[in-house]
């Protein structure tokens, strides 16, 4: 019976020599998680079960940010995509439906989108692939740090954020307004 | 010190905007379009955060440590002001048309 502190420093054996560290065995479970979610969230025939599968997918994002040692982006991740988009499409989905529990028409599957999609992960894969490296999640960026950087007068990003933003929301209720044909 | 491979996290980032085209090419539901969208977003956001924490950019003179997730937080307030503009679509195409098709948005004048 291994020590768990042997394990967090040096990892879990696997065949024989090798080993793999518990952050990247985390990893690998969150991936798959997030593969099988993002897979089952567009396949299902229940548009309803398609958001729980989504916001699933969501949470799983969040906690690779937190192995990433990224926690304020993992909190955002779940502050604005697992609670405000989802909750958004669900709004949406029982808004335009009569019946909130209503099955889509089937659409079939052609070869043609399956095909594209695995051409263009073999393309991704090929091009980025061959990268050198891996990175060293540090713990040391703060998020005082990320702020100061956010907050720059002479890299706006949230204020071009906020500009984006602004005309979003004008343009949104431009398109919903009433007295229109 | 644990490390995290670039290829990895490539294949992760890929295999999500695979799925995205996926999804885009045969969905037919506006809503489900939008989320086959986000999926392909996430991929990118995943990038910039793993990105932010290579080593190659963490020691080079001319780049910020903490910019990948700086750029992640602009994605993140951009995805969700699309998903409220591509709601208030969903919105005034059903009550034009009465369906959230886009096979049937056959025309940009509502």
């Amino acid at each position: 019976m291994r020590d768990l502190h042997q394990c967090l420093s040096e990892g879990v054996p696997v065949l024989g020599d090798s080993h793999v560290s518990l952050t990247e065995l985390a990893f690998f479970a969150l991936a798959v998680i997030a593969v099988a979610t993002g897979l089952l969230a567009l396949l299902v025939r229940e548009l309803v079960h398609t958001i729980l599968w989504i916001g699933i997918f969501f949470v799983d994002l969040s906690a690779i940010y937190f192995l990433l040692e990224a926690p304020f982006l993992g909190v955002l991740q779940l502050g604005v995509y697992a609670g405000a988009v989802t909750i958004l499409l669900l709004f949406g989905i029982m808004v335009t439906r009569k019946r909130i529990f209503s099955r889509d028409a089937a659409t079939g599957v052609g070869a043609l989108p399956i095909a594209l999609a695995v051409v263009t992960f073999v393309f991704l894969i090929g091009a980025l692939g061959q990268l050198p490296g891996a990175a060293v999640p540090a713990a040391s960026y703060s998020v005082a740090s990320l702020s100061t950087l956010l907050f720059n007068a002479e890299a706006p990003y949230l204020l071009l954020l906020g500009l984006v933003m602004l005309s979003a929301l004008a343009g949104a209720i431009y398109l919903v307004r009433e007295g229109r044909e | 010190m644990t490390t995290l491979p670039v290829g990895d996290f490539l294949a992760l980032a890929s295999g999500l905007v695979a799925i995205s085209i996926f999804g885009i090419l045969t969905r037919r539901n506006f809503i489900l379009l939008l989320i086959a969208l986000e999926i392909g977003m996430n991929a990118a956001i995943l990038s910039f955060v793993y990105f932010a924490a290579f080593p190659q950019c963490v020691t080079a003179a001319t780049c910020h440590p903490l910019t990948g997730q700086a750029i992640a937080v602009v994605v993140i307030g951009l995805a969700a002001t699309e998903v409220a503009v591509g709601l208030a679509i969903v919105l005034a195409l059903h009550r034009i048309r009465g369906t959230t098709n886009v096979a049937e948005a056959n025309s940009l004048h509502l």
